[in-house]
């Protein structure tokens, strides 16, 4: 759910220009020391849609998360930050058994999304992954034409019976990801010929064009120039209202503009969520103040 | 032997080049070889090819032109006693023979005369190249030596001249084709001089046996082209029917579905088929598969020959799998794990995205793959040989003897056969319509190809 303060402080945030860590003033009061690992903040929230529990994840030998408790709550941001390889984009590729394609991956603990365990043998991944999509870090559109990469979804999900249906589903698609007024007029043209910033939108375009409920972000602007990173960021924005995004990222800006909660990985722990101002501005974890001021990273 | 000996000397003289070209570099540079245009060995490098290329050149052409040279002067007393060219020609190769002491018999004074004046011209000729050379060697070492410099830029001449050879290479490779096609153009279009052209292209009868003596009887000989490429294609259709879906199947298993072991294993295992002889093959063919055909359509009341269409080319089919199979894994995992991302986070299953990502986007490779495959199996000769027969029959019944191109052209000039009759030439002709329609289907398949990479990428 969201809570007043999370509204008041999108509001904040609409009226205050899309600064970086400006936005968030005042020191924070530092309590945990660095050598705790044990998650501090709210990683919990009431209503949650996805709720992970002590999941641990090992890489043959290699243990790569440490009993990672995390929620994620309706309609609402979460970013995921940290230095490299701390374990936020395998966490992030648990939540729709991505990490099913990685042989030597082994997951345990319990996810649930909307109160089933994701990983138990009940569950078919191919409807898991239609109703949590995911957007990876370097666009990936297919070889195959704008209509087509946009269509390719509804096709194989059976979501449109007639050629109109598609046709609706590609155009409302690739309105909402602001890409139409750009291909309306080529749509039968590669999707692999549109600029970089075009082509995530594209991916992003053909992501919701299945109607997931949660859509997944593996650094989706790390390969992309300013101004294509501020348009996908307003659309993360806009998205919000229909989708549970999570979103990982190595832009502390990034996460400060788009996200109303925070979680802080590092080495395979989660150090610390909870409420994006509250993480950036009053971090609880010396790690977490380590890292947003810069020390590390 | 003694050019042999002179090319070692030259090589030696270069390495020799080498050493001093560098040293000469080191000398100029104060032993600061930071102050050089150029690493020292490119200095060395400079000064080699200097000593070896122009030598060597002059050696080639010198080898080139010298026997003929040396011929007309050693003839030129018989030549100007008013002898025909026809007649000289006679002259020069009987006093090669003579030359080379490949004859027996009592030669004709003149001859002899010209023999005598040949070696002594050849020796003289063989002196002077040696002398020639090794200055021209000698004295390109000097000019390179002389003009190392500091501030010489010799690593762009070697680079150049690194370039030159290069592109020699690839001309050698170009010139070799050209060459190959010309000839058999040419003993085509003799072939075409005695059979019309239209014959050979619309004939629906293939019987090359002409006859040798005039009174024989019979064999007047029909050159229609059309049985032996139907049968061809009869043959590599069938093989493309057993190959092209086996191999792309176990191509997909092996990219997409197989543990990194297994697929260490099979792979090999799988190419090991194409490195099976292909007269092994062949009597597989013959002496297996094809009676097996013979005997199991006979259970069923067919009446199959014991020289099957379908017996070669399932054999043949089998031997191009691992063509197919083993470039269209590699294209398979090619394609980036980034689309099968894609393709799995929308929520398609793993035969859906091999299907409608993987496959599309590994096409043109796989195009490739099958051409191959079918080229192969259109130039293949000795399965077709041993299992497909002899008999030229026009049919599309695959159950009958038919017989190929390849195989025609082996039959034609196996053992002693004249090279002016029609029945010699036609293996020039075949081969220069087999050429044409490889060449033809190669195109086709490069624009398609070309046509699907500018829609997708």
């Amino acid at each position: 759910m969201v809570t007043a303060e999370e509204l008041a402080y999108g509001m904040e945030r609409e009226s205050v220009a899309k600064g970086p860590l400006e936005i968030f003033e005042g020191g924070g009061q530092v309590v945990t020391d660095r050598d705790d690992r044990q998650t501090v903040g709210e990683p919990f929230v009431d209503n949650p849609r996805v709720s992970a529990r002590n999941v641990n994840v090992y890489y043959d030998e290699k243990h790569a998360i440490h009993d990672v408790s995390l929620d994620l709550g309706e309609n609402e941001v979460l970013a995921m930050i940290g230095p490299s390889g701390c374990g936020k984009s395998t966490f992030l590729r648990c939540l729709n058994r991505m990490n099913d394609t990685v042989a030597s991956c082994r997951v345990t603990g319990k996810i649930n999304f909307d109160g089933e365990d994701i990983n138990s043998p009940k569950i078919d991944v191919v409807p898991l992954r239609a109703q949590v999509g995911m957007v990876f870090q370097k666009p990936n559109p297919f070889p195959k034409s704008i209509y087509e990469n946009i269509a390719f979804g509804a096709r194989i999900h059976g979501l449109a019976r007639h050629r109109y249906e598609l046709d609706e589903i590609v155009e409302g698609s690739l309105q909402r990801a602001g890409l139409w007024d750009e291909v309306k007029d080529r749509l039968e043209q590669p999707g692999t010929g549109l600029s970089g910033g075009q082509q995530q939108r594209l991916c992003i375009a053909r992501t919701i064009a299945v109607s997931p409920e949660v859509i997944l972000m593996d650094e989706p602007c790390s390969a992309l120039d300013p101004i294509a990173t501020a348009k996908i960021e307003e659309l993360i924005d806009e998205l919000r209202k229909q989708f549970t995004i999570a979103i990982v990222t190595h832009s502390m800006q990034q996460a400060a503009r788009v996200s109303q909660r925070t979680a802080y990985f590092h080495l395979g722990d989660l150090i610390e969520a909870g409420d994006t101002k509250t993480v950036f501005t009053t971090p609880r974890h010396r790690l977490t103040e380590d890292y947003i001021t810069g020390r590390f990273g | 032997m003694q050019s042999t000996t002179l090319i070692v000397v030259l090589l030696a003289l270069s390495a020799a080049g080498f050493y001093m070209g560098r040293r000469k570099a080191f000398q100029v540079s104060g032993n600061d070889i930071r102050t050089l245009n150029s690493l020292p060995s490119y200095y060395g490098y400079y000064t080699a090819m200097w000593c070896g290329i122009p030598a060597l050149i002059v050696f080639s052409l010198w080898s080139m032109l010298d026997g003929r040279a040396i011929m007309a002067m050693a003839t030129s007393s018989i030549a100007d006693s008013g002898v025909s060219a026809q007649e000289m020609s006679l002259v020069y190769s009987e006093v090669l023979r003579f030359v080379s002491g490949s004859t027996i018999g009592e030669p004709q004074p003149h001859i002899v005369e010209a023999v005598a004046r040949y070696r002594e011209l050849q020796d003289t000729s063989n002196a002077a190249l040696i002398v020639i050379v090794l200055s021209i060697a000698i004295a390109g070492t000097a000019f390179a030596l002389g003009k190392i410099r500091r501030d010489q830029r010799v690593r762009n001449s070697v680079e150049a001249g690194v370039m030159v050879f290069l592109i020699a290479c690839s001309t050698i490779a170009i010139f070799t084709t050209i060459g190959i096609v010309l000839s058999v153009l040419f003993e085509s279009i003799r072939f075409f001089q005695k059979v019309s052209f239209t014959d050979f292209i619309f004939g629906l009868e293939w019987s090359p046996q002409t006859a040798i003596r005039s009174d024989q009887v019979g064999s007047t000989g029909a050159f229609g082209a059309i049985p032996l490429f139907a049968g061809t294609l009869l043959i590599s259709f069938i093989a493309m029917v057993v190959a092209a879906p086996i191999g792309l199947m176990s191509a997909i298993y092996l990219a997409e579905y197989a543990s990194a072991r297994l697929r260490s294993y099979a792979k090999p295992l799988l190419e090991i088929l194409a490195g099976i002889p292909t007269v092994v093959y062949g009597f597989f063919a013959a002496l297996v598969v094809a009676p097996f055909f013979r005997n199991t359509g006979g259970l069923i009341g067919l009446d199959v020959s014991s020289e099957s269409a379908l017996a070669a080319g399932l054999v043949m089919g089998i031997m191009v799998i691992p063509f197919i199979s083993s470039l269209s894994d590699d294209v398979i995992t090619a394609v980036p794990q980034a689309l099968r991302d894609g393709a799995l986070g929308l929520g398609a299953t793993q035969s859906e995205t091999i299907r409608r990502v993987v496959i599309p986007a590994a096409l043109p490779g796989i195009v490739g793959g099958m051409l191959l495959a079918v080229s192969r199996a259109i130039g293949e000769t000795m399965i077709v040989v041993m299992a497909a027969g002899l008999s030229a029959n026009l049919t599309a019944n695959p159950l009958e003897a038919v017989t190929t191109v390849t195989v025609q052209i082996v039959t034609l000039l196996v053992g002693d056969q004249e090279f002016d009759s029609a029945k010699t030439l036609a293996a020039f002709a075949l081969g220069l319509m087999l050429f044409l329609s490889t060449l033809v289907l190669n195109v086709i398949a490069l624009h398609v190809v070309r046509k699907y990479r500018e829609q997708y990428e």
